[in-house]
């Protein structure tokens, strides 16, 4: 190379002190027989490299060779491209972005690597795609659709969840959810968590030998098992809408404790105060985390007047009467929209309550208590708030050991209400008598959408006219829903045909 | 359900609809608003009858519809029913697995509930009892400590033991039994867990087979449709084929026609252009014959006018050459008068010159010739006065001496008189910066020539440079003094004129008229100046004060000289003199340069606030005559001529001729008395020689001295 520079030097003495660099970028190219074939496309300027043959040069000045068919001068690409490419070689350094222009923005955008750290992309890129990248490179299946159809916001939902998960107080910073909360504020909507991991025990550590017996171990130990406390986190994310916790551990295996499935007092408290303090909260749920009656109540309480909340979720849990009336004042006392108490343990009084609540509530559109055992008494006060109630339009009291009583009056109420669209009352022991008196009620409604009945010891003749009339005002709906001008006239002109048929 | 009923509901409908059909306007019809209307109906029906069908009627509807409806309508119908009804089955199955876990969880719940139940009673019971066996062998303790015998002490604590290891059997038993029906809890527990997963597979199993079904009679139906659709095509392009061809068989018909119509008509034409075109043949005979004709004539008159061409273009020609040759006399004629005018330029400008020339010369003669005319004046009145003087010497002798009269000298107002009568008449100001201007034209053309002679009254001290450099500082100064119209009139104008006009100006707004005022101004600058220098040295601010007051000084100084100069011209330029070398010892005469442009408006300022109060006393004086008034000349050497009236030169001769008698005497006396001298000095003589005689050394030699002989007369 030396060689080279001093011949050129002595060739050329006018470009000496460019050719230096130039014999350094072209040196491979002069050694190969044919670089000019071989050579890849983004090497920029081969017009302008200078060696000491000349002629190879003229060769290599010329943009078409006519006996050389796949001869052709890579273009020197333009500078705007060539800029592009460092603004992204260099973005994490320097995020050069909403500066350009949409094209270039644009060019830049697809081609970011998708593992560029948060703190630069989170509040600078907006764009969709890239975001698209980001999540297909993370996770291999992807249901945008759960997350209001944004890539970006589905990031930070999962992103943030992915922490929560495997968070485990005393042992994980903190500061790992907390810096990352500048950063998704805006972005996050949803925060769905199915795994909340309890602090890591120390005996169980000091002997990792014995597991036999570590579960009297862990009584012995006065164990504090809080989990990771919600309240800094929820408060930081303004646009929170929906809460969907489990305070479950998952993948445990042969580690199985009693105690690692506890929620506690203190998490209750923390989590009544955090979405106290959350007022876009709409949607909340707390499903399979043991929720007893006390801190149902610590939890109903904390949300009473709550301004903007639709959905109450809390399936799955050890909630009784007591819960139950906690929750049927809530319903006097909020714009709740969704209660879902399924598979607790409300019986009777519970459900006398809730009844007495839904009887002027004007908000609630559904109601689920699958799986509690209501028994008639509760039905029967169900039944008879639904004969004033005009907002209620689900109702699942499947599987609540319902009878006669309770379907004799549940007949009556369909032949009055309008608004109901289903009811379930599958699993329960409606009885023969029961189901021709419901199939009754159901002559007279035009409403009633979804009725269903399995596995209640309704007679199958009842069950299939039941379904008929179930289909006619399906059709009814389609069409009143096709052509709304006609719904009324429609009505007053099929009524006497109908009760025909 | 029900075909009779259905049929039966058939008839009037189909009825109604014939009869509506009938009525109703058709959609092929002529007039558009009843196609419109027809439209509008047939809509109307549509919808009507896919409502009636909608809401449960379509057992009647279907027949129904089969004449107004379309396959594919059907068809559609057919599958939406087929495929909600699978939905929903599927949907039930799927279900299905839900419900039962569901009762099966509450049947578990209900015997988890009774076993509990039993299971607390169960140790309810055991409490119960095993509390009686306890309390039993608690209350045998009490006897046992009464008890004094050993024997017995030992039976009872055996009987005891023997309770005590029942009790505890008891228990063992219990919990055992306990651990046994935890055994099978546990057992049961992972039993449940294996339905779980299976009813979870079972369930995930339908879903799919749900999902696969569905997809597939989706796509199925999807199929059907358009197989209907793709019918309902055939058929309508069928039909309109059909309906096409028949519209082309009659348009076919119909072109037929036309073209036999057609064929007539171009017959007809035919025949019809034959005839206008022998007509038109005949015309065109007759047109080109008389054409030729035309084109006769034309064709001479197209060769006279040839001719005239060529002359015309001759004659152009001539008129070219004759152009060029005025041209080129123009030219010559230009260069010629260029010349020429070039000459009389230079004529002009010499004769300028010489003008100026001799207007220099003729200025400095008349100068000369004041001077010799004020010093030929001088000698005469000097001889007159002299002649005068002594005519009243010789009067007053003759008076006193001859008359014995007492003589008084005669008072006339041209005794007193000096110079030549005319008032010494004041230059104007510009007339001065005029001969200032030129002077100092002069002095350039001639550079180093000798100083030349100032006839300008300037003040000594104040150099005539000094003098122009302050008017030019003046002249750029106070621009804003003079009209832009003159400004732009004065710039094509030489540089000295340019700033003569200015000057002009300016003084005519500073009200500047005379000389006088001029010098003052000059003078007035020069003031300012070594005020400003001794006061620069003092405190700054009475400058100005200072100034003022040097300024009223002089103002006043000034006004007492005009004063003086109105009574006597000729003090004037003494009095000048004098101030000037007043100043002179007071002052070096400072380079005007010094002053500072910007002090130029103030020293203006103040000079015109001076000027003000003298000028309105001196304003009536003005007018002066600048031609000298010789019409009292003649008047005055006349009066010098009669300074001796007449009675008295008549008395002078009278005394002449008595002084000439009187004389006549003394001449004759005079006569007398110079015989009587003579003959005295005759004896003297006589008397001296004799002396000589008497004393000659012949004498004494003599015997007889003569003197002794004579008297000698002694004086």
């Amino acid at each position: 190379m030396q060689d080279t520079v001093t011949t050129s030097a002595l060739l050329d003495p006018s470009h000496s002190s460019v050719s230096t660099q130039d014999n350094s970028s072209t040196g491979g190219h002069t050694s190969s027989t044919s670089p000019q074939l071989s050579k890849p496309s983004i090497t920029p300027v081969p017009a302008k490299s200078r060696n000491p043959h000349p002629r190879a040069n003229i060769r290599r000045m010329r943009r078409i060779i006519a006996e050389d068919p796949e001869w052709s001068l890579a273009i020197v690409p333009l500078l705007t491209e060539l800029c592009i490419q460092h603004i992204i070689r260099n973005f994490q350094k320097n995020p050069i972005l909403k500066q350009m222009l949409p094209e270039h923005q644009q060019k830049v955008l697809n081609h970011l690597s998708p593992d560029l750290p948060l703190a630069v992309t989170a509040n600078l890129i907006d764009s969709e795609n890239y975001w698209l990248r980001c999540c297909m490179h993370r996770w291999p299946v992807c249901h945008v659709a759960h997350h209001g159809g944004s890539w970006k916001r589905m990031f930070f939902e999962r992103h943030l969840e992915n922490l929560l998960k495997h968070f485990i107080p005393g042992t994980t910073d903190p500061a790992v959810i907390l810096d990352l909360l500048p950063l998704c504020r805006n972005y996050v909507r949803r925060v769905h968590v199915d795994q909340f991991l309890p602090p890591v025990q120390l005996p169980a550590q000091l002997r990792p030998g014995d597991q036999s017996d570590s579960g009297s171990e862990g009584e012995m130990e006065e164990p504090t098992v809080d989990h990771y406390q919600l309240g800094d986190l929820v408060a930081g994310l303004s646009h929170l809408e929906e809460l969907d916790l489990v305070y479950d551990v998952k993948d445990c295996g042969m580690n199985f404790e009693w105690n690692l499935f506890l929620f506690t007092y203190r998490d209750c408290l923390s989590l009544a105060a955090a979405i106290k303090a959350c007022h876009t909260l709409k949607i909340f749920k707390l499903t399979r985390s043991k929720v007893d009656d006390d801190k149902a109540r610590i939890i109903i309480r904390s949300l009473l007047d709550h301004p903007v909340l639709e959905e109450l979720d809390l399936s799955q849990n050890l909630i009784g009467d007591r819960g139950a009336r906690g929750a049927a004042k809530l319903l006097s006392h909020s714009r709740l929209r969704v209660l879902n108490l399924a598979n607790n343990q409300v019986r009777a009084p519970g459900a006398q309550s809730l009844a007495h609540a839904l009887a002027h509530n004007t908000n609630l559109i559904s109601l689920n208590l699958r799986l509690n055992c209501i028994e008639d008494e509760g039905g029967q006060a169900l039944a008879h708030a639904l004969q004033t109630n005009k907002c209620l339009t689900t109702l699942h009291l499947g599987g609540n050991e319902l009878s006669e009583p309770t379907a004799t009056l549940l007949s009556q109420v369909l032949a009055i209400n309008t608004t109901l669209t289903s009811i379930n009352l599958s699993c329960n022991h409606i009885g023969l008598d029961g189901g021709k008196q419901l199939l009754e009620g159901m002559s007279d409604n035009k409403t009633l959408l979804e009725f269903d009945l399995r596995l209640s010891d309704v007679a199958q003749e009842s069950e299939y006219l039941i379904g008929q009339a179930l289909y006619a005002n399906r059709e009814a709906a389609r069409q009143r829903a096709l052509n709304p001008s006609h719904f009324m006239s429609t009505i007053t002109a099929n009524g006497p045909e109908n009760s025909v048929g | 359900m029900n075909p009779p009923g259905s049929l039966e509901a058939l008839d009037p409908n189909v009825d109604e609809h014939l009869s509506t059909q009938i009525l109703a306007p058709s959609v092929h019809s002529d007039n558009s608003q009843e196609r419109i209307q027809a439209r509008r109906l047939r809509i109307a029906a549509r919808l009507e009858a896919r409502r009636r069908e909608a809401l449960g009627e379509y057992l009647d509807g279907k027949k129904e519809s089969e004449e107004d409806q379309s396959k594919s309508y059907k068809q559609k119908e057919e599958s939406r029913l087929k495929l909600a009804k699978l939905l929903l089955c599927g949907t039930e199955l799927v279900t299905n697995i839900q419900v039962a876990i569901d009762i099966r969880e509450i049947h578990r719940r209900v015997e988890e509930e009774e076993i509990k139940r039993q299971r607390i009673e169960k140790l309810e019971n055991e409490v119960k009892t095993s509390q009686d066996k306890f309390d039993e062998i608690t209350s045998k303790w009490e006897e046992g400590k009464q008890k004094r015998i050993p024997q017995e002490l030992w039976e009872m604590l055996n009987t005891q033991q023997l309770h005590c290891a029942g009790l505890l059997e008891d228990k063992n038993k219990l919990i055992s039994e306990l651990q046994q029906e935890l055994k099978t809890k546990d057992d049961q527990y992972v039993k449940d867990l294996k339905k779980q997963s299976d009813d979870i597979c079972l369930l995930l199993e339908r879903m799919e087979e749900q999902v696969k079904n569905v997809m597939k009679t989706f796509r199925e139906e999807l199929y059907n449709i358009e197989k209907a659709f793709e019918v309902e095509r055939q058929e309508l392009l069928a039909s309109n084929k059909k309906k096409w061809e028949q519209a082309l068989q009659a348009h076919n018909a119909k072109e037929l026609e036309y073209l036999n119509n057609r064929m007539k008509k171009v017959e007809d034409y035919e025949k019809q252009l034959n005839r206008q075109r022998i007509w038109d043949c005949e015309e065109y005979n007759m047109i080109k014959i008389k054409l030729e004709q035309d084109v006769q004539v034309l064709k001479k008159r197209d060769e006279e006018s040839t001719v005239i061409k060529s002359q015309q273009k001759r004659k152009i020609n001539r008129l070219h050459d004759i152009l060029n040759n005025l041209r080129s006399k123009y030219a010559k004629q230009i260069k010629q008068f260029q010349e020429e005018n070039q000459s009389l330029t230079s004529d002009y400008k010499r004769l300028v010159m010489q003008f100026k020339e001799l207007q220099k010369a003729m200025r400095h003669f008349a100068l000369i010739d004041d001077e010799k005319f004020w010093e030929i004046w001088l000698m005469n009145e000097e001889e007159a006065k002299d002649l005068i003087a002594r005519a009243f010497d010789v009067d007053r002798i003759i008076h006193t001496h001859h008359l014995g009269l007492p003589w008084a000298a005669p008072d006339f107002w041209f005794l007193n008189n000096v110079g030549p009568i005319s008032q010494q008449p004041q230059k104007s100001a510009t007339q001065i910066v005029e001969e200032m201007l030129m002077r100092s034209e002069e002095e350039e053309a001639e550079e180093a020539a000798a100083e030349p002679e100032s006839y300008l009254d300037l003040p000594k001290q104040i150099s005539e440079k000094t003098t122009k450099r302050i008017l030019m500082l003046l002249c750029d100064e106070s621009g804003f003094l003079i009209e832009s119209k003159l400004l732009s009139l004065l710039l094509p104008l030489e540089q000295n004129e340019c700033y003569l006009l200015r000057l002009d100006a300016i003084f005519s707004a500073l009200g500047i008229e005379s000389e006088d005022d001029l010098y003052k101004l000059v003078n007035f600058f020069l003031k300012y100046r070594a005020h400003r220098l001794s006061s620069s040295l003092q405190i700054k601010p009475c400058s100005q004060a200072s100034m003022e007051k040097a300024s009223m000084e002089e103002t006043s100084t000034r006004s007492e000289l005009e004063l003086a100069e109105q009574t006597e011209m000729e003090g004037e330029k003494e009095e000048s003199l004098v101030e000037g070398e007043k100043e002179e010892e007071e002052e070096t005469p400072p380079s005007p340069w010094v002053i500072h442009p910007n002090d130029v408006l103030k020293i203006l300022e103040a000079f015109v606030m001076g000027l003000k109060k003298p000028r309105d006393s001196r304003a009536p004086l003005r007018v002066q005559k600048n031609v000298r008034d010789n019409s009292k000349d003649s008047e005055y050497w006349q009066a010098l001529t009669t300074v001796i009236p007449s009675s008295k030169q008549n008395l002078w001769d009278a005394l002449y001729t008595a002084l000439e008698k009187y004389h006549l005497v003394l001449t004759q006396r005079a006569k007398l008395l110079l015989e009587n001298s003579s003959l005295e000095q005759q004896n003297t003589e006589l008397q001296a020689l004799l002396q000589q005689y008497l004393n000659s050394k012949i004498n004494s030699e003599l015997q007889v001295p003569p003197t002794q002989v004579l008297r000698v007369p002694t004086k």
